[in-house]
C-alpha cells in the first residue's frame, strides 16, 4: 500500500539531502525550469531554513567564532545530521556535541563550549513552568528539621564548567556590543543557567556556590551543604555565608519547594 | 455565491492576521480591523515559558485559529503519535475556531526536511491522505482545514491536477479547505495552469479560509517567501475567490520581513473593501 509513494518520497529526501544524490527521474521540466533548477529550490531551502533557525539559537556562538566561520560549521553541521524533530529549533541538540567531535571544530573546545551555554539558555526560555518558593514558606520550616531539609531546585536549572570566559561573549551577544577576545581561566569557573519567572539569566558561581548548589541538586540534606561550606570557609562564617546562598537562591527564583527526608 | 445549506463550513470570522512575536505588544491593544488571529501551532507545543504566557493574553482577546506545519498529512511514515497529543492538547486549551495544516509531506523514514513537499497527484496518493485526514480528524474530534501550499516540482505519471487532488481529498476525507491564494498563483505560473480553473475546481462548500501573501519574483521559477506585500495578480485573484466562495474567512500572513502593524492593517482594510465591494456586487 502505497508503496510508489513511499519510494517517491525516499527519493526526493535522498536528494533534499544530498546534493550529490540522483536527480528523482519522476521530477518534471519544462520550458519554464529544468528538472535540476525545480530540485535546486528544494534543496537549497532546506539548508537556509535550518541555518537561519539555528543562527537565532545560538548568538554566543556566532560572536565567538566569527560571522564566516559560524556559517560554514552550521553548514557542516547541516550537512552530517539531518532533522529528526518537527521543531525546527530543536535541531540545535546536536550542535555542541558535533562541535565536539568533528574535525577541525574539535581542535577549538570553546566552541562546544559556547554552543552548550546557548543551547542550556534557549531551552531554559520555554521549559516547563514552576513555583518559585517564598522566603516566608522557608521561614515557616521548624528549626529542629533543618539538618534533614532537602531543597527542590527547579528542573530546568543548568550549571555549565567554564574553561573560558565565554559567559562575557554571550553577555556581549546578548547586548549587541563588541565581543571581548576569548581568555583561557586559569581555573574552570561554573555559571549557572536558570529562569526566574519567564527571564532566562546566567551568572558565574563563586567557588563555594559552585559546591554548595551542585550538592543541594544532588539532593544532600542541609546540614551535607553546611558541612561541604565549613571545609571551604573558617568556622564562624561558614553559617552566614549559608544563609547567604539560600536568600541568593530564594531572591533568584531557584528553589522550588522542599522536602524532610532522612538517609 | 451563498453557502450552500449542506455546507460543513463554520461560521466565518471576518478579517484576520496571523499572530507574529513582532506584533505582540500592538496586537494586545486591540488595534480595529483585526477580528481574529492565527497561531503558528508549533510555537506553542513547548513546556511553558513566555511563549505560552502570551498566548494566554491573546486567548483572552481574540478568537482564535490554530495553524500547524508538521502534521505530513501525506507522509508515508506514520503519524507522529506524539504530535499528534501535543496539538490536542494545545486545542483543548485554546479552543480554537478551526485547525489546520498543509496537504503536503515534510519528510520520510524519521527525517524532517521542514519544507512542504508536495504530492504526485496519484490516486495512490490520494487514497493514503483521506485515510490519514480521517484519521487525524477521529483523533481530534472535529474536521481540519487543509491548505495548498506553493510547488517547484511537478511528478511523472500524475493522474489528476491539483485542484482535482484537493477537491477530492476535501470530499472524500470530509475536511475543510484553506485555501491560499498566493500559493495557488505561485504554483499556477511554475507549473502553467491557469489560476481560474483551480478555483473553478474547488468546492465551495468547503472553503473555509483564505490566506493572502506575498512572493519573491523570480525569473523563472516564483518563489513563495510569504515576506513581501500581496501582489497584484494575487488581489485580483482574492476577487475572484470571493465571488466564487463568498464571504470566507480572510488573513494575511506575513512569515519573514516583517513590518510594523499599520502596514499589515492596511492591507486587511483592503482586503475587507474588495470582499464588500465584491459581495455588494452579488447581492
Amino acid at each position: 500500500m502505497s508503496a510508489n509513494l513511499r519510494a517517491l518520497q525516499q527519493r526526493m529526501a535522498q536528494a533534499v539531502l544530498d546534493p550529490r544524490a540522483p536527480r528523482p527521474a519522476d521530477i518534471l521540466g519544462d520550458a519554464r525550469a529544468g528538472a535540476d533548477e525545480r530540485l535546486d529550490v528544494y534543496r537549497h531551502g532546506y539548508r537556509l531554513r535550518l541555518a537561519e533557525a539555528l543562527r537565532v539559537e545560538f548568538p554566543g556562538l556566532a560572536r565567538l567564532a566569527g560571522e564566516a566561520a559560524f556559517a560554514r560549521l552550521l553548514a557542516a553541521y547541516v550537512e552530517a545530521h539531518p532533522s529528526g524533530h518537527y521543531n525546527i529549533r530543536w535541531h540545535g541538540d546536536g550542535l555542541p556535541a558535533f562541535l565536539e567531535r568533528a574535525p577541525p571544530w574539535r581542535r577549538r573546545p570553546a566552541l562546544a563550549a559556547m554552543a552548550r551555554l546557548d543551547w542550556a539558555l534557549s531551552t531554559a526560555f520555554d521549559a516547563a513552568d514552576e513555583p518559585a518558593l517564598a522566603r516566608a514558606e522557608l521561614a515557616a520550616v521548624p528549626g529542629d528539621a533543618w539538618p534533614a531539609l532537602r531543597l527542590e531546585l527547579q528542573q530546568a536549572l543548568q550549571v555549565l564548567p567554564l574553561a573560558h570566559n565565554l559567559e562575557a561573549i554571550r553577555r556581549a551577544a546578548d547586548l549587541g556590543e563588541a565581543p571581548p577576545r576569548l581568555r583561557r581561566r586559569r581555573a574552570e569557573r561554573a555559571l549557572l543557567a536558570w529562569r526566574q519567572a519567564h527571564a532566562v539569566h546566567y551568572r558565574l558561581l563563586d567557588a563555594d556556590e559552585a559546591v554548595a548548589l551542585a550538592a543541594a541538586m544532588r539532593g544532600e540534606p542541609f546540614a551535607q551543604l553546611c558541612e561541604r561550606l565549613a571545609t571551604l570557609h573558617a568556622p564562624a562564617s561558614a553559617a552566614p555565608r549559608m544563609v547567604a546562598l539560600l536568600q541568593a537562591w530564594l531572591d533568584g527564583g531557584l528553589i522550588r519547594g522542599w522536602r524532610i527526608a532522612d538517609g | 455565491m451563498p453557502t450552500p445549506v449542506s455546507s460543513p463550513r463554520l461560521p466565518a470570522l471576518g478579517f484576520g492576521l496571523g499572530l507574529r512575536v513582532e506584533h505582540y505588544e500592538a496586537l494586545l491593544e486591540r488595534p480595529a480591523g483585526v477580528d481574529w488571529l492565527e497561531i503558528v501551532s508549533e510555537n506553542y507545543l513547548v513546556p511553558g515559558g513566555l511563549p505560552l504566557r502570551w498566548l494566554e493574553r491573546f486567548r483572552e482577546r481574540y478568537p482564535l485559529v490554530m495553524h500547524g506545519v508538521s502534521l505530513s498529512i501525506g507522509s508515508t511514515d506514520p503519524l507522529d503519535e506524539g504530535y499528534l497529543d501535543r496539538l490536542h492538547a494545545l486545542a483543548r486549551h485554546v479552543q480554537p475556531a478551526w485547525i489546520s495544516d498543509h496537504l503536503c509531506w515534510t519528510g520520510v523514514e524519521g527525517v524532517n526536511l521542514h519544507d512542504l513537499m508536495p504530492l504526485p497527484y496519484t490516486e495512490e496518493a490520494l487514497a493514503h491522505v483521506v485515510e490519514r485526514v480521517r484519521r487525524v480528524q477521529d483523533r481530534l474530534g472535529r474536521r481540519i482545514l487543509l491548505e495548498n501550499v506553493s510547488s517547484y516540482v511537478a511528478f511523472a505519471g500524475a493522474q489528476l491536477s491539483e485542484w482535482e487532488f484537493l477537491a477530492a481529498v476535501a470530499e472524500r476525507a470530509d475536511c475543510l479547505i484553506l485555501l491560499d491564494l498566493n500559493n495557488v498563483y505561485v504554483s499556477a505560473r511554475n507549473h502553467g495552469f491557469a489560476p481560474l480553473d483551480y478555483l473553478d475546481g474547488i468546492p465551495a462548500a468547503r472553503v473555509q479560509q483564505f490566506h493572502l501573501a506575498g512572493h519573491e519574483p523570480g525569473e523563472r521559477l516564483l518563489i513563495d517567501t510569504h515576506d513581501a506585500p500581496v501582489a497584484d495578480p494575487v488581489w485580483a485573484l482574492y476577487v475572484e475567490a470571493v465571488r466564487r466562495y463568498g464571504a470566507v474567512s480572510t488573513m494575511i500572513e506575513r512569515d519573514d520581513h516583517i513590518p510594523p502593524l499599520p502596514t499589515l492593517l492596511d492591507e486587511l482594510a483592503h482586503a475587507r473593501a474588495l470582499a464588500a465591494s465584491v459581495l455588494r456586487e452579488a447581492a
